[in-house]
């Protein structure tokens, strides 16, 4: 009675058995990875800094912001301007972290769509500035951040006399250091969110949907896919149904460091891939996997296709012109971020076997 | 008899969460099933919920079978990258329940209606487990082995999962179970047996893969495999219970009428042709050419679960018919993501949604738009390749029965 049963339990036993001798042997090296030395460097290495150092430029924003709105000169507007390149650039190494203390939440939306949508809206920020009554709390995210201050304190059809003229107005002033300040206050408090959500962070070390892992990873797509699609497709009139090029849906418009900041972003997109210390990266963990290796050999041959294209171009150029006037380097460019997606992508995913979604599945 | 083992198996499937894309994916000759606006599914939903608790305690049984059948295939119906072979599986179920007649005074039912349900797990077993019978399954352990070291940080078996040793175990052991499982339940000596093995397996599965409430449909369901006289013991205790006797109505009934067990010709015929459509449709897939794991003509409804892992991106390029100008789509725009997930790896969603497109951007001032797809799909970990042909104007193509030429040949 019960043979086969019993039979089968034999089998199993020995399996089971075989994996455990095997495990024993000393010789073996031990396969897999550890997921949390990759997520512990991930946020010492890069999250947490990234996040210091939007604070840290971010504070000396406002700072010459209030010094400037003190007495505005051109001098002045200059350091001010300066501020604020040194941290909208900042910003691109923290813009992609839009998740735990970063998330949505509630009616907050991540924080990169608080304080970095682009374009802002010229005719809610002019009402803005006629009418003196603003919120930086409400659903107008197109009318705050980083490139609503830009709005204000770049024009590239006025000389710098002009601007500084502008902000006679005391309502002007107002506005921008209220805008400053709300940029550096969500800063802050996502920050400080981290001394306190950094152990959960490691300690979430799985592969499900909502383990850091996945987080990290569908935030880590999400903002290479954003590069491409919007700071490259959309200005270049490369989606369907667009009839031109539309160089006024460029990020960093006025002050025209649209393309220094796209090569920021995804220079440090490329970082996060590659990690410090290659072992403790997604790269790393794609080396340790079934068909991670070619993968990986793939994916760098493709980045330095990428990395070639960006170096080519002069990094102060002026993305606007470019698009009106001679776009094919930036064509070329979005094509390439193209066909790196899959290797990012599908392919990455489905070999470190991440669930990018809580939805059940079949397996196919 | 088959009541007590059904009746627990529905509580629970209600998720209340609907989120509403922009586009859904419709199953083939069902284009017409349209989601209801938020409070309408709302309203399924309970109505669905109210039904599935109406089956299982007795009450308005007729009515609330019908309604579970229908609400519950319903959304399945709504968008096809939901699609699981366990819904699949319980909507069948539930509509046999429609059928069935209420026990008798003697709390017995027809063979039939126990005899539909066993033959419906021995075909999801047995189907799986032939499914299961293909190289990379046996002699590579793919695609377990891709999945089983991203659970490594399970407790006790989490460190074995890493080895290859162990996925080529859990396939060769999910195979074996698959195929033989159901005949082990089926005899009174190896059922117990047999049944723990049920909840070993599935259990096991539910803790390593994101596989819903079919742990639980499968386990449930399996107890029907088991004697009348197992069933009455187990009856008779619940019966003590006052709160189940009450809720689930396990007393005999009071009237002394006794149903008519007839089985009708209609019955008989649908019968029959149930039975023959579960042996045959799933072998339709020997009338497509190519590989059917990356063709997936012939996939679908057809017991193939945990079998390949794909995942793919494609990337839909939509051109005005008149300039010539071309632009590039933004998947994410129309659907969400785990649409977007599935429907980059299966032809007839990428068909389907290139279609939407045209009509899509015809509306927004494209003229006679042609959608053709880059779909780059990795199968089992292998590198990445073309599924479909990149130049073909999907919106000349019709989605039909016939084999799909614009299907590029799989290359291993």
């Amino acid at each position: 009675m019960k043979k086969s049963g019993i039979l089968l339990f034999c089998l199993v036993a020995v399996l089971i058995g075989v994996v455990a001798c095997k495990k024993d042997d000393p010789e073996e090296t031990k396969p897999g990875f550890d997921r949390v030395a990759m997520l512990t460097a991930y946020r010492d290495q890069f999250i947490v800094p990234a996040y210091q150092e939007a604070l840290s430029k971010s504070t000396s924003l406002r700072d010459a912001a209030q010094a400037f709105t003190a007495a505005p000169s051109t001098e002045l507007l200059g350091s001010l301007q300066s501020a604020w390149i040194d941290a909208a650039v900042a910003w691109q190494q923290a813009c992609m972290y839009n998740f735990g203390p970063a998330g949505e939440s509630g009616i907050l939306k991540s924080l990169q769509e608080e304080l970095a949508t682009f374009p802002v809206s010229e005719t809610k920020l002019n009402s803005i500035l006629s009418t003196g009554t603003w919120n930086t709390s409400d659903f107008n995210r197109d009318a705050r951040g980083f490139y609503a201050i830009e709005y204000l304190i770049f024009d590239p059809l006025s000389d710098a006399q002009t601007l500084v003229e502008r902000f006679n107005a005391q309502m002007r002033r107002d506005f921008l250091v209220a805008l400053c300040n709300d940029v550096r206050n969500r800063i802050s408090t996502v920050q400080n969110a981290w001394s306190s959500y950094g152990s959960e962070f490691i300690s979430n070390s799985g592969t499900d949907a909502g383990s850091s892992v996945a987080l990290l990873y569908n935030e880590f797509v999400k903002s290479y896919e954003a590069i491409k699609n919007f700071k490259f497709g959309l200005p270049l009139g490369l989606r369907p149904g667009q009839t031109a090029v539309a160089p006024e849906l460029l990020e960093a418009r006025y002050s025209k460091i649209s393309f220094r900041l796209a090569k920021a972003h995804y220079n440090h997109i490329v970082n996060l891939y590659r990690g410090v210390d290659e072992s403790k990266s997604f790269k790393g963990y794609l080396k340790t996997v079934t068909g991670g290796e070619a993968l990986v050999t793939e994916t760098e041959t493709q980045l330095s296709v990428l990395a070639g294209q960006f170096n080519a171009l002069d990094e102060n150029l002026d993305m606007a012109d470019r698009i009106v006037n001679n776009p094919q380097a930036l064509i070329d460019l979005h094509t390439e971020l193209q066909k790196n997606t899959k290797n990012f992508k599908s392919d990455m995913s489905s070999l470190l076997g991440i669930a990018i979604t809580f939805t059940s599945g079949d397996g196919d | 008899m088959a009541f007590s083992a059904l009746r627990f198996v529905y509580l629970g499937w209600i998720e209340e969460h609907y989120i509403e894309p922009i586009f859904h994916f419709s199953y083939y000759g069902f284009s017409w099933v349209k989601p209801l606006g938020v409070w309408g599914m709302y309203l399924v939903h309970a109505l669905m919920f109210f039904s599935a608790l109406g089956v299982a305690t007795g009450r308005l049984y007729r009515v609330s079978a019908i309604f579970l059948f229908l609400t519950f295939s319903y959304t399945e119906l709504i968008d096809l990258t939901y699609y699981l072979n366990h819904y699949y599986f319980v909507s069948l179920i539930c509509l046999w329940l429609i059928f069935m007649p209420e026990p008798d005074a003697q709390f017995r039912m027809p063979q039939w209606c126990r005899f539909i349900i066993l033959f419906q797990l021995t075909v999801v077993y047995c189907y799986a487990g032939w499914a299961k019978m293909n190289s990379d399954w046996l002699l590579e352990a793919l695609p377990l082995r891709i999945w089983l070291p991203a659970h490594d940080d399970l407790p006790i078996i989490g460190p074995l999962l890493v080895y290859p040793e162990t996925a080529y175990l859990f396939c060769w052991f999910g195979m074996i179970y698959d195929c033989f499982i159901a005949f082990f339940l089926f005899y009174n000596r190896t059922r117990p047996l047999a049944y723990f093995t049920v909840i070993v397996f599935h259990v096991l599965t539910g803790l390593l893969f994101q596989i819903g409430v079919f742990p639980w449909v499968m386990i449930g369901s399996t107890l029907i495999f088991f004697s009348i006289h197992w069933h009455e013991r187990n009856l008779n205790i619940l019966r003590k219970i006052k709160v189940f006797n009450a809720l689930f109505k396990l007393d005999y009934p009071n009237n002394n009428t006794v149903n008519n067990f007839h089985i009708g010709p209609l019955l008989r015929a649908f019968l029959f042709v149930f039975i023959v459509f579960q042996l045959l449709f799933p072998w339709r897939y020997l009338l497509y050419p190519g590989n059917l794991f990356w063709t997936e003509e012939g996939y679908r409804f057809s017991w193939r679960v945990m079998l390949v892992e794909k995942a793919g991106d494609a990337t839909f390029y939509v051109k005005d018919g008149v300039t010539g100008r071309e632009g590039i789509v933004y998947n994410r725009e129309f659907l969400n993501i785990h649409q977007e997930k599935q429907m980059s790896f299966q032809p007839d969603m990428i068909l389907q949604f290139a279609h939407f497109l045209g009509k899509h951007y015809s509306t927004k001032g494209v003229q006679k738009p042609q959608v053709r797809a880059e779909v780059y799909v990795t199968m089992n970990a292998r590198k990445a390749q073309l599924l479909i042909d990149p130049h073909v104007d999907l919106m000349q193509v019709k989605d039909t029965w016939a084999p799909k030429s614009w299907i590029l040949p799989y290359s291993p």
